[in-house]
């Protein structure tokens, strides 16, 4: 398996606070990878770091073998980032936003616009300005911008943040379908979430990374049942969590 | 190239919203109605303000028109800043001179289009008013030869856009507007007000880019010159500020 994302002491401080504290983590290249952690924890920070978004104060990251301190310029095609608020322009309608987005992306394929919108079920609202949607349709649109540029590596902060179960659900098997093809960091507070999807899961708690592994093994490790107590065990084991 | 999206997007911001209409088209025209009749109104005697004349008016209201222009610069650069949308884009393969092109270019267009319009208006009313034509050449003239204060009005608030936030950067255009139009000498006549004043309005590039453009519409070309270059001057010191301010913030963003 290639690697797809490499982190080697990957640290962010701003001023004396720590938000992410000499992180160590290996992505495989087509793999789901659950970032989980209590709010604070340094996942958005964490990706923001690689997705070049904030500045690295010391570390290494590299991604797809270039470095995230110096190669961005090539990173950034290859990558998109869905961020954890909602992302769109507002008197553009679902289909400019989506288009816009690939231009800038320098795609030029058609047929990605009809199969982003018809997997994300945006086809009732297309033709809609983004600012006349629901809060959860314009976090769908927002995540739809972020896979219509055909990335090799996309990072999802929280996408099913204010999602009904039933376009949770359809997200769910987006990145299902994405599953091998694509690299995907994803980071949520719902753990059957990650356990649904994701092939390994980091759990950080103030910076650091606590535990590294499947469910299964996550489970194990905290010798609890489901992984949500395996999760309170973990952040809980070294003092209580920011 | 990119960036031709990204200016697309956002002049479809700036068109899908009716207040940029009300602002950059409705007021100056208004304005120019308004002044018109009220110059109408007054005796024409000896000495009385020639400011008010429609030659004179319309490419003072011209400029002024770009002071809105300058306010809707400067709100979508804040607006975007203070949403994520901006931070998906920092995010993308644009780059920072992307940026800057893809905020001018939508803002030049509709600031051509402005003077097109005023400059058009104030045909009618001259012709309904005094019964002849403005000078239609140097009117046409007066169109590329705006350009610069265009570019001038847009850095200004591209400069403001970057450094103050939403809420903040929109007062502080009006104050620029209003500055603009004191200093501009937009409905006073400056060259009366005695030279201290003159000299204060001098520092500022208003009252240069108000009489160029009114005696560009005087067919004073050679007179011209000199306040024309002035214009120039500022026009190119502050849109170079407002590039590197915009790199600069983009990347103290990234701390
Ligand atoms: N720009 C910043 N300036 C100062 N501190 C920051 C900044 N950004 C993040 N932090 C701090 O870094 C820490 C980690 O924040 P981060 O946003 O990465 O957490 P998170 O794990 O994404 O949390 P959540 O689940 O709430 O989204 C927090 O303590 C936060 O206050
Ligand atoms: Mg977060």
């Amino acid at each position: 398996m290639k690697t797809a994302i490499r982190t080697t002491g990957l640290t962010k401080t701003f001023g004396p606070k720590t938000a992410v504290d000499h992180l160590d983590l290996e992505i495989c290249e087509g793999e789901i990878f659950g970032l989980l952690g209590v709010n604070g924890a340094g996942k958005t920070t964490t990706i923001r770091m690689l997705t070049g978004l904030s500045a690295i104060t010391e570390g290494e990251a590299s991604i797809l073998g270039l470095d995230v301190s110096k190669d961005l310029k090539k990173i950034k095609p290859l990558i998109n980032v869905s961020t954890q608020e909602t992302a769109v322009a507002e008197n553009l309608t679902v289909r400019e936003n989506l288009s816009f987005m690939a231009r800038i992306y320098g795609i030029t394929d058609k047929e990605a616009m009809d199969r982003v919108i018809s997997s994300l079920e945006l086809e009732e609202v297309a033709s809609q300005k983004a600012k006349t949607l629901s809060g959860g349709w314009q976090r769908r649109l927002s995540i739809a911008m972020a896979l219509i540029t055909d990335p090799k590596i996309i990072f999802l902060d929280e996408p099913t943040l204010g999602l009904d179960v039933l376009a949770r659900r359809e997200l769910w098997s987006v990145v299902r379908s994405l599953k091998g093809k694509v690299t995907i960091i994803l980071t949520t507070h719902y753990l059957e979430e990650v356990e649904a999807l994701c092939d390994r899961i980091a759990v950080m708690a103030k910076g650091k990374l606590r535990a590294l592994g499947t469910a299964a093994e996550l489970k194990a490790q905290a010798g609890k049942d489901t992984l949500e107590d395996a999760f309170v065990a973990i952040v809980e084991k070294e003092g209580t969590a920011s | 190239m990119k960036w031709i999206a990204f200016a697309q997007r956002n002049q479809k911001e700036l068109l899908r919203d009716p207040i940029s209409y009300v602002f950059c088209l409705g007021l100056p025209i208004v304005m120019l109605i308004v002044m018109t009749i009220i110059n109408q109104s007054i005796p024409a005697v000896e000495g009385a303000p020639q400011v008010f004349r429609i030659e004179q008016l319309s490419p003072a209201i011209a400029i002024f028109a770009m002071t809105f222009l300058m306010l809707f610069v400067c709100i979508r650069v804040s607006s975007d800043r203070s949403t994520a949308f901006l931070t998906r884009l920092y995010a993308s393969p644009l780059q920072s001179s992307d940026f800057i092109l893809g905020y001018v270019l939508p803002f030049v267009l509709t600031g051509l289009a402005q003077i097109v319009i005023t400059y058009a208006a104030s045909e009618v009313l001259a012709l309904i008013v005094n019964g002849e034509s403005l000078p239609i050449g140097n009117m046409l003239l007066s169109v590329p030869l705006l350009l610069p204060s265009i570019v001038l009005f847009i850095g200004i608030g591209i400069l403001f856009g970057t450094f103050f936030n939403a809420k903040a950067a929109p007062g502080l255009c009006s104050a620029v507007i209003t500055g603009a139009a004191i200093l501009g000498g937009i409905y006073m006549d400056i060259e009366a007000m005695g030279s201290s004043w003159k000299t204060v309005c001098s520092c500022f590039p208003f009252y240069h880019c108000v009489r160029y453009a009114r005696l560009a519409m005087a067919g004073e070309f050679g007179d011209m010159l000199l306040p024309f270059a002035i214009c120039c001057a500022f026009t190119a010191v502050i849109f170079i500020a407002s590039i590197l301010a915009f790199s600069f913030k983009m990347k103290s963003d990234k701390k």
